[in-house]
């Protein structure tokens, strides 16, 4: 069992945690994306079918323009325009949400690889285009004071705008009085209307943000680890978002920390790859831990509730 | 209560007629945006559309291939169909189909059970009752703890695409070809065509007359039991079902078991009929599970109506492969976008309400209309 002692010292140093903050990058994205658009109530379900077809159009919009701010502009606007075609349909025609999200989930896999196929011809990766990528950043000073540096620098250019973004986001939701109305219209719409809110306009406010979160979601995980779109690369990160969400229940903090427990978990099986271990059985514990962690709140509230702590709602 | 006015069986004021012309006008505007894209992507986007339309229709085998497909595809169509009436959102069918297709796989190998004729009876039961068992996981949660059970199926179907990986790769690999997949099944296993020529032709075996034996029990058990009133109670106003005293928590597992048991018939069936060996491995999963909450969508939750649109579905696709035989640059992938169209536009409720509302107010109905207005 050298092996595994091996794995385990290397869990227990600086670069993990900093494997954790890099793994947590793409999971913080699609969270905030379902926390923004479940504050006003109305539920995001296809964030995990907004990366992929932003992660797509990143990619080819990096190539287009060859620059990678190019691909982050052009992977948002399909973040927005899927955003809006999840908005129209579920409140304009009526359509329920999560069928909706479902469906949008569903087909969106076939339809990047329709495009992939109709500009690179190849229906598995985009690895014939050359595109840039954002890359690492050191940041200057800090990166030479030493434990904070290794932490701290050398992170994903996109993962610093993350972080500003997870500030930013609580800062809007709950410093704002944009972001009390919103939360109004989550907590009770009609309530919200009475007192003169516009609930409508404010859930398709909450929705594009979602779509924007989802899509810089989508573009880190294509234009920053390998540079490049193959298809089902974005493998439930979207869903683990969600779970975050469902388990934080409006609470910024926990929604942080349970973000960063999936990093964990996902950080770990990186981790074991290239070890005598089997990377499928390692792989699926990210998976696992987010079914337990579901599992296990879902059982707390239950039981919360049932002794009366809690009102039912 | 007054007395139900009588309306035109053909207008639309009838609401069965109404969701008839709602699905063919989106599966009209499905295949007017399927040209549109045609026009941008083929050189001969009228030829290409019309391959697409009729091309299944040239050869027998080509018909044959459809049928052989979209069987499976209509159990787990089937499948989403009694979950989405019951009010569950549950996608595990994916993962039934990998997990219970690879436990079904290890008896199909096994020699012992090589008796002609029970040997796929067998599989078949094996991965029904998995399945069945299987989908009560997720199940369980959402029924007693009220948890989301869409993310803990997805969740679960990631997992068992990774420990059915690792299964296959460790303890079941194939040792004939290079492939990640199990050993070869055992023939008496497989599911052949039935004897006689036009069954040839048309790729049809036992497993088309289970289909439409699964449909016809899935709609006689939603509309002519108790158990299927109490689904369609529970799926609709889950608080008044619990008032009238209906267990909704063993309502909801009679119901998951059922449900994963058609997903891990389809599973046996398209492992049986179209493969040799399990190679859902890695990236490469089926797919089906997913694709059945579309069909059950397009359905309108009417296993009636998710026959028809596995068939239609299927049919596309296949008429983009005939295509793809002369025409390399329109993929498969382009009935993606029909599907789209259609599921988006028949689940929105409000589409051509209006031109509805106007009618039933012009024909004076005015109690409809204020039902209509109450729906929303």
């Amino acid at each position: 069992m050298s092996g595994l002692s091996q794995i385990l010292a290397s869990m227990v140093s600086l670069k993990f945690v900093a494997q954790i903050i890099r793994m947590s990058t793409g999971l913080f994205f699609a969270a905030t994306a379902s926390f923004v658009a479940a504050s006003t109530g109305v539920g995001n379900i296809a964030i995990e079918s907004i990366m992929t077809m932003s992660a797509l159009f990143g990619v080819l919009g990096s190539y287009w323009t060859q620059s990678a701010i190019g691909g982050l502009v052009i992977g948002i606007a399909c973040g927005i325009l899927m955003a809006a075609i999840i908005a129209f349909f579920s409140m304009r025609l009526g359509a329920s949400p999560i069928l909706v999200g479902i469906a949008l989930n569903t087909f969106a896999g076939s339809l990047a690889t329709f495009f992939l196929y109709q500009f690179t011809g190849s229906k598995g990766s985009s690895a014939s285009l050359r595109t840039p990528g954002f890359g690492s950043w050191d940041i200057p000073v800090i990166k030479d004071i030493p434990v904070l540096g290794e932490i701290l620098s050398g992170h994903y250019v996109l993962t610093y705008v993350c972080v500003a973004v997870v500030i930013l986001l609580y800062i809007l939701i709950f410093k704002t009085p944009l972001g009390m109305r919103m939360r109004a219209c989550g907590l009770n719409a009609d309530a919200a209307k009475t007192a003169g809110i516009n609930v409508d306009r404010l859930r398709l406010l909450s929705l594009i943000l979602s779509g924007i979160l989802s899509a810089l979601g989508g573009v880190f995980i294509a234009l920053n680890y390998i540079n490049l779109y193959s298809s089902g690369m974005i493998s439930g990160q979207g869903w683990m978002g969600i779970a975050a969400n469902g388990i934080a229940q409006g609470n910024y903090l926990s929604l942080i920390l349970a973000v960063l427990a999936f990093g964990l978990f996902k950080a770990v099986a990186v981790v074991f790859v290239g070890t005598e271990f089997p990377s499928e059985l390692i792989g699926s514990i990210p998976y696992i831990a987010v079914f337990v962690g579901i599992a296990l709140i879902s059982v707390i509230n239950y039981y919360r509730v049932k002794k009366g702590n809690v009102a039912e709602k | 209560m007054a007395k139900k006015p009588k309306t035109n069986r053909f207008s639309i004021t009838n609401e069965k007629f109404y969701n008839f012309i709602k699905l063919t006008i989106a599966i009209l505007l499905g295949l007017a945006l399927a040209f549109v894209v045609l026009c941008f992507v083929s050189k001969d986007p009228v030829n290409a559309f019309v391959t697409i339309l009729t091309g299944p229709l040239k050869k027998p085998r080509y018909m044959g291939v459809v049928i052989e497909k979209f069987v499976p595809f209509l159990f787990s169509g089937l499948c989403c169909c009694l979950l989405f009436k019951c009010g569950f959102f549950n996608l595990g069918g994916e993962g039934i189909f990998i997990a219970s297709g690879l436990l079904m796989s290890v008896f199909a190998c096994n020699e012992q059970l090589a008796i002609a004729g029970v040997h796929p009876a067998i599989c078949i039961l094996v991965a029904a009752v998995s399945g069945g068992l299987l989908m009560l996981i997720p199940a369980f949660f959402k029924a007693k703890y009220g948890a989301n059970e869409l993310v803990l199926s997805l969740m679960l179907n990631s997992a068992y695409l990774g420990l059915g990986t690792y299964i296959i790769k460790y303890h079941f690999l194939t040792t004939t070809t290079s492939l990640i997949a199990s050993p070869d099944y055992q023939p008496t296993a497989r599911i052949g065509f039935l004897s006689g020529q036009f069954f040839q032709d048309y790729h049809i075996s036992i497993t088309f007359f289970l289909g439409i034996l699964a449909t016809f029990l899935v709609w006689f058990v939603l509309y002519r039991t108790k158990l299927g009133y109490q689904i369609r109670l529970v799926g609709t106003n889950p608080k008044f079902a619990d008032y009238a005293g209906i267990n909704s928590f063993s309502l909801a597992m009679k119901t998951n078991f059922i449900a994963g048991a058609l997903c891990g018939i389809g599973s046996a069936i398209q492992l049986l009929t179209q493969f040799n060996y399990f190679n859902w491995t890695g990236v490469n999963s089926p797919g089906i599970g997913f694709s059945g909450a579309l069909m059950a969508m397009i359905g309108q939750s009417n296993p009636i109506g998710t026959f028809f649109a596995s068939f239609f579905i299927k049919y596309l696709e296949q008429g983009t492969t005939v295509l793809y035989y002369s025409d390399t640059s329109v993929p498969s992938e382009i009935v993606a976008i029909i599907e789209g169209v259609i599921v988006l536009l028949v689940s929105s409720t409000y589409f051509l309400r209006r031109l509805r509302e106007k009618k039933l107010l012009k024909e004076g109905l005015q109690s409809e209309y204020r039902n209509d207005r109450e729906a929303k």
